[in-house]
């Protein structure tokens, strides 16, 4: 077990971002101002082809350990301030979808992650498909990528903040 | 390399019955709309037997006989076809739909037959997906999905319990289903190479070369040498990245966070490297027709070894630690088993195949690209533990498989060849090993070179109803780490 210990303390210590340092500085900084210490964050798969949730995932590994800042990811939607939503919006998932908008507590806010998100991208013109998502639900901030990496989903948490705070 | 056969509805039974004793197992069933060229709706039967494999063709202009009885994984093969054609599969147990939703789509309407122009009926409750009940004194019901407490994709979990054991679990999927199929129609092979990259982003590199396995053929390319090794190399470096994942998630679930965490940390070094080499941290659009987008140099080999010698060593560790940690073994033996006759009926394939016995992947059964003489890994047991050791031992032969592709990588020669028109309504199958298990795509083409009829079967597909019986008996506690172990893709699934 040991063995692990070692690693995985020297990977916290040494390897983590050291290219974005400044930015999560700045991320806890904005947090800790804007929404008084935490931000809890909801995600909701609408027909993504799942690398957006494999990168919405690896934001909680050791490299980023995204819950430094304060921003969790909760279990529903009844706990969430933020929805983030990933995929083209399908058929299926339209009503899912409205209903946990609807089941977040006011204020919310709506962050779209993906290329998927904003115009449906390759899915645009088929019958199972119903997005963008801001046809359907008030958008506050797009993260575009195909998908964004956990950088660029960090740097859209920033945003999100100074967006809030203004 | 393969034989066809067209056969009637009155001989399918027997001729299916005699493949199967044969030895032979279903592992694609397509229907297509070919009523433009006089030759009604076809439903192609594939089955493969290592090394060959053998097609029935069966056409009809309203309904089939259903083979679920003989053969029990065409059951969501038939549902499909009965979804998307409007055909009817007669004698077929479930009479419900599968990826068209009652709740919001006119039943009357079957977008792969070639009349339907792409008119969405009107968004309204046309009828209700009535799910299966579990009656009796104490039994409970636990409903979860489709969205689901973690970061993961939807899907419908209905568990019945009696106690803790679990008695029956019904899954309902196809929320994400994206008509994928239909959008391919009519768009020339390029323009889908980018569409299936984005069928399931964590598989995406091997299920691109499932996709030019069959369309490559009929275009009359012919990648050289060096660009079907450095495939090769990728798609294992693929199933490394997964692997290493999935093996994380299996510690997650026990309460071995350090564990996990560290397995992530080494998924987030392998995607980086990735991103170096391809420019890509899933390595979307990587390959392309013919070639594919990136080249092997002294350095770049050099780094590739040297990160995959830590990773071996690293994952050697950890089953180390998981074979001699007695709360480990507790929750992995046992756990969550698929029977070794339950994965021959249900068609199984990939990690879950593997580790129930069954001696299936591609990468032996119809070698393609660079592969030769892979050592596949089985287990008699089918539990979790034998999913995680298939997995470790996965890995180190895959790095194995890539030391020696790099070594033996062959000089650039000739150009890329030129691309021809296919022959009109020609087709094709391309198959590959995803980290999941096998990918099948059929392929025709149209007079025009375009996409005629694209059918895609992901691994998730064959594997999914595998879970509903690797539960039974177990609690409902077991059921995070029974799926983490299977880790099947619901993005491939629901298409
Ligand atoms: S934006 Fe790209 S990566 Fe994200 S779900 Fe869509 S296709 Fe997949």
């Amino acid at each position: 077990m040991l063995f692990l210990m070692k690693r995985a303390f020297r990977l916290k210590t040494e390897e983590i971002m050291p290219e974005h340092k400044e930015l999560l500085y700045e991320l806890r900084e904005a947090i800790d101002k804007v929404f008084g210490g935490s931000l809890f964050v909801r995600e909701v798969d609408t027909g993504s082809c799942n690398a957006c949730e494999v990168e919405v995932a690896n934001l909680n590994n050791p490299y980023y350990d995204i819950e430094r800042f304060g921003i969790k990811f909760v279990a529903s939607p009844k706990h969430a301030d933020v929805l983030l939503i990933t995929g083209c919006v399908t058929r299926n998932m339209l009503v899912p979808m409205i209903k946990a908008y609807e089941n977040a507590p006011n204020p919310k806010f709506i962050v779209t992650l993906g290329d998927c998100t904003k115009d449906c991208s390759y899915f645009k013109d088929s019958y199972a498909v119903e997005g963008p998502v801001e046809k359907h639900i008030p958008v506050h901030l797009h993260i575009p990528g195909c998908p964004p990496e956990p950088r660029h989903i960090i740097e859209g948490f920033l945003k999100l903040c100074n967006r809030w705070e203004r | 390399m393969f034989i066809e056969e067209e056969v009637e509805g009155s001989n399918l039974y027997s001729r299916v019955r005699d493949a199967i004793r044969e030895g032979f197992y279903l592992f694609g069933m397509v229907g297509s709309d070919e009523r433009e060229l006089g030759r009604g709706f076809a439903i192609r039967y594939f089955f493969m037997k290592k090394g060959s494999v053998r097609v029935f063709i069966l056409r009809t202009e309203d309904k089939f006989p259903s083979i679920v009885s003989l053969c029990p994984s065409s059951k969501n093969y038939e549902k499909e076809i009965r979804d998307m054609f409007g055909l009817l599969p007669e004698g077929h147990p479930d009479s419900r739909r599968l990826m068209l939703y009652p709740e919001n789509w006119n039943p009357a309407i079957h977008p792969l037959r070639k009349d339907y122009k792409g008119e969405k009926p009107e968004f309204k409750v046309y009828g209700r997906y009535t799910y299966k009940k579990v009656m009796g004194d104490g039994v409970n019901e636990i409903l979860v999905g489709p969205i689901h407490a973690g970061i993961i994709e939807p899907g419908h979990f209905r568990f019945s319990l009696a106690g803790e054991a679990i008695l029956q679990l019904e899954i309902r999927h196809f929320w994400k289903h994206r008509g994928i199929e239909k959008l391919c129609e009519g768009k020339d092979p390029k323009q889908v190479l980018k569409i299936v990259n984005r069928i399931s982003g964590d598989n995406a590199v091997n299920i691109s070369i499932a996709y030019l396995n069959a369309v490559e053929p009929l275009l009359g390319l012919e990648p050289s040498e060096r660009v079907k090794v450095i495939r090769s190399i990728l798609g294992e470096l693929e199933r490394v990245w997964n692997h290493v994942r999935d093996i994380g998630w299996l510690f997650m679930d026990i309460a071995f966070p350090l564990v996990a965490q560290h397995l992530f940390s080494l998924q987030e070094k392998l995607m980086r490297f990735n991103k170096s080499l391809t420019g890509h941290r899933f390595m979307f659009d990587v390959c392309e027709l013919g070639t594919v987008k990136v080249d092997f140099n002294r350095d770049r080999e050099r780094d590739l070894i040297d990160l995959l010698e830590v990773i071996e060593e690293e994952i050697r560790q950890v089953e180390e630690f998981a074979l001699e940690t007695p709360s480990v073994r507790d929750r992995f033996e046992t756990t969550g088993r698929v029977f070794k006759n339950t994965a021959m009926e249900l068609s199984l394939c990939g990690v879950c195949a593997r580790a129930s016995g069954l001696e299936r992947d591609t990468r032996v059964e119809l070698p393609y690209l660079a592969y030769k003489d892979v050592n596949l890994h089985t287990f008699e047991e089918g539990d979790v533990m034998a999913r995680f050791l298939v997995r470790t031992r996965e890995i180190y032969e895959s790095i194995r498989l890539i030391k020696l592709f790099l070594k033996n990588l062959p000089e650039q020669t000739e150009k890329a060849n030129k691309m021809q028109k296919p022959e009109p309504y020609s087709w094709n199958i391309g198959n590959a090993e995803t980290p999941r298990g096998n990918a099948f795509f059929f392929v025709m083409f149209d007079k025009d070179g375009k996409i005629y009829r694209l059918k895609y079967v992901d691994p998730s597909f064959r594997n999914w109803p595998a879970i509903q019986y690797a539960v039974l008996g177990d609690i409902i506690a077991d059921f995070p780490l029974v799926n983490k172990s299977m880790n099947l893709s619901y993005a491939g699934n629901d298409l």
